[in-house]
């Protein structure tokens, strides 16, 4: 067998049609950040238990470490890059910014794609379920409680209007 | 070292795949549990075959009085049935604290058997309602006893290009369940040890009960020491805490001595007895 064989795939990111060329072994997060440039896809632990890597593939999170970039054939995948829109920053990220969710940044586009995919299922989730939502990526700065109120605040914010970017 | 991927679209091709490319084949579904292994270096040369969209796999329907759990269905689609919720509540409970929501996202319940990890969630869950697997292979198929599955840590006695297509569970509407588990912390924390517990209880008396450890053996098994000793009691605390005892003996007694049973021990017992309180006569 060819060692070199490569898997053709397509796949819309951040609302564009994207094709790629991409090798058996290669994960999501490879592909994102290293080959496509979207350095908001981060790599923290590399074995899901950070969430850095968060990305949102046909509405729900998962991690991108732990995901094949072949596996993404097909699939609607949205980063961090593809929240803002041409009128500005997403409810979510004005709500980040206001309440101080944010001292670092690494965690921040894995928290904002998690709090994303909730409030696209939950509409305004109570924080409970903002909680459980989040419990797979880690900040080691903020303690949490900014981040959740933040979340909260966006999902009333969005209510009604936001039925998935992508 | 993967050398090649393929998606094929049916469960008869992946089968047919399966068989062809032995045994360098191996079927990926959700991938987070095998990317791990990937990524420490775990696998050899290896063609993967992504059975994760084949929909033959997702099965999920009460048929004749038996549960049929489709294995491709992940933890997040098990915690969300209505189906499940009603007839496999323990089953339910495990998977939704199986890791982190990204994880059951995409893992799947046959993922996590065969994977065979003594820590995996749902293995306890699955062995209370006494699961049955249905396995296939290009040759065929085969039912067997979950149990029967369990080799060793980390070995699932599948044949080669074998995959497991579904559980089939005993109809547990109207039993009480519970899954718990010790972690280092609350969320995404590998088990410790976990205990799965399915009950019926008949004029405050228990009826039915079947208890299965996890993380305390080799291979989650049911605890059937601890079982005995409750069957038909009105249980008083006092007994939970002697069949806790019994169940941490009958999980020395499979493991031997470890660095760790002096914790476990006092552990299980404790794991035991929080978990069964609601069936004293006066939590029920």
């Amino acid at each position: 067998m060819n060692p070199e064989e490569k898997i053709r795939i397509s796949f819309r990111l951040n609302g564009r049609e994207v094709e790629a060329h991409v090798l058996p072994g290669e994960t999501a997060l490879h592909l994102l950040r290293e080959r496509l440039g979207l350095r908001g896809v981060k790599e923290g632990c590399g074995i899901g238990e950070c969430g850095a890597c968060t990305i949102v593939v046909d509405k729900k999170a998962v991690n991108s470490c732990l995901m094949l970039a072949a596996q993404l054939h097909g699939c609607e995948v949205l980063t961090v890059e593809g929240l803002e829109s041409p009128v500005g920053l997403h409810p979510l990220q004005e709500a980040f910014l206001e309440h101080d969710a944010i001292q670092c940044g690494y965690c921040t586009p894995g928290m904002l794609l998690s709090a994303y995919a909730l409030i696209i299922s939950r509409g305004v989730p109570t924080r409970e379920e903002i909680v459980r939502a989040l419990a797979g990526n880690l900040c080691r700065c903020t303690g949490y409680h900014q981040i959740v109120d933040a979340v909260q605040d966006a999902a009333r914010r969005m209510a009604g209007k936001e039925e998935g970017r992508w | 070292m993967v050398r090649g991927y393929s998606r094929p679209r049916s469960l008869d091709e992946a089968l047919e795949m399966l068989a062809r490319l032995t045994p360098r084949a191996l079927p990926i579904a959700g991938g987070t549990d095998l990317l791990v292994d990937l990524r420490e270096g775990r696998l050899g040369e290896c063609h993967l075959v992504d059975i994760s969209r084949l929909e033959e796999l997702k099965v999920l329907e009460k048929r004749s009085g038996k549960i049929r759990v489709g294995a491709g269905l992940t933890f997040s689609e098990v915690e969300r049935s209505g189906l499940l919720r009603e007839c496999a509540p323990v089953l339910v409970k495990a998977s939704s604290q199986v890791g982190s929501l990204q994880i059951r996202n995409v893992g799947t319940i046959g993922g996590n058997v065969a994977h065979c990890s003594p820590a995996a969630d749902t293995i306890p869950a699955l062995l209370v309602h006494r699961a049955r697997v249905v396995l296939r292979s290009s040759n065929g198929s085969r039912e067997v006893a979950l149990e029967a599955l369990l080799g060793g840590p980390y070995k699932a006695l599948l044949a080669p290009g074998e995959l497991i297509t579904e559980f089939v569970l005993e109809d547990a509407s109207h039993m009480w369940g519970e899954f718990s588990k010790i972690g280092r912390r609350r969320e995404l924390a590998i088990a410790r040890l976990s205990l799965a517990a399915l009950a019926r209880k008949e004029d405050g008396r228990i009826g039915e009960l079947y208890l299965a450890l996890g993380a305390g053996t080799p291979v989650p098994r049911r605890m059937e020491s601890a079982e005995r000793a409750l069957l038909g009691k009105r249980p008083q605390e006092g007994d939970l805490w002697e069949a806790g005892w019994l169940m941490a003996q009958e999980m020395v007694s499979v493991s031997g001595p470890r660095p760790s049973t002096h914790y476990k021990e006092k552990a299980a017992c404790g794991l035991l007895v929080r978990t069964l309180l609601p069936l004293l006569e006066d939590g029920s």
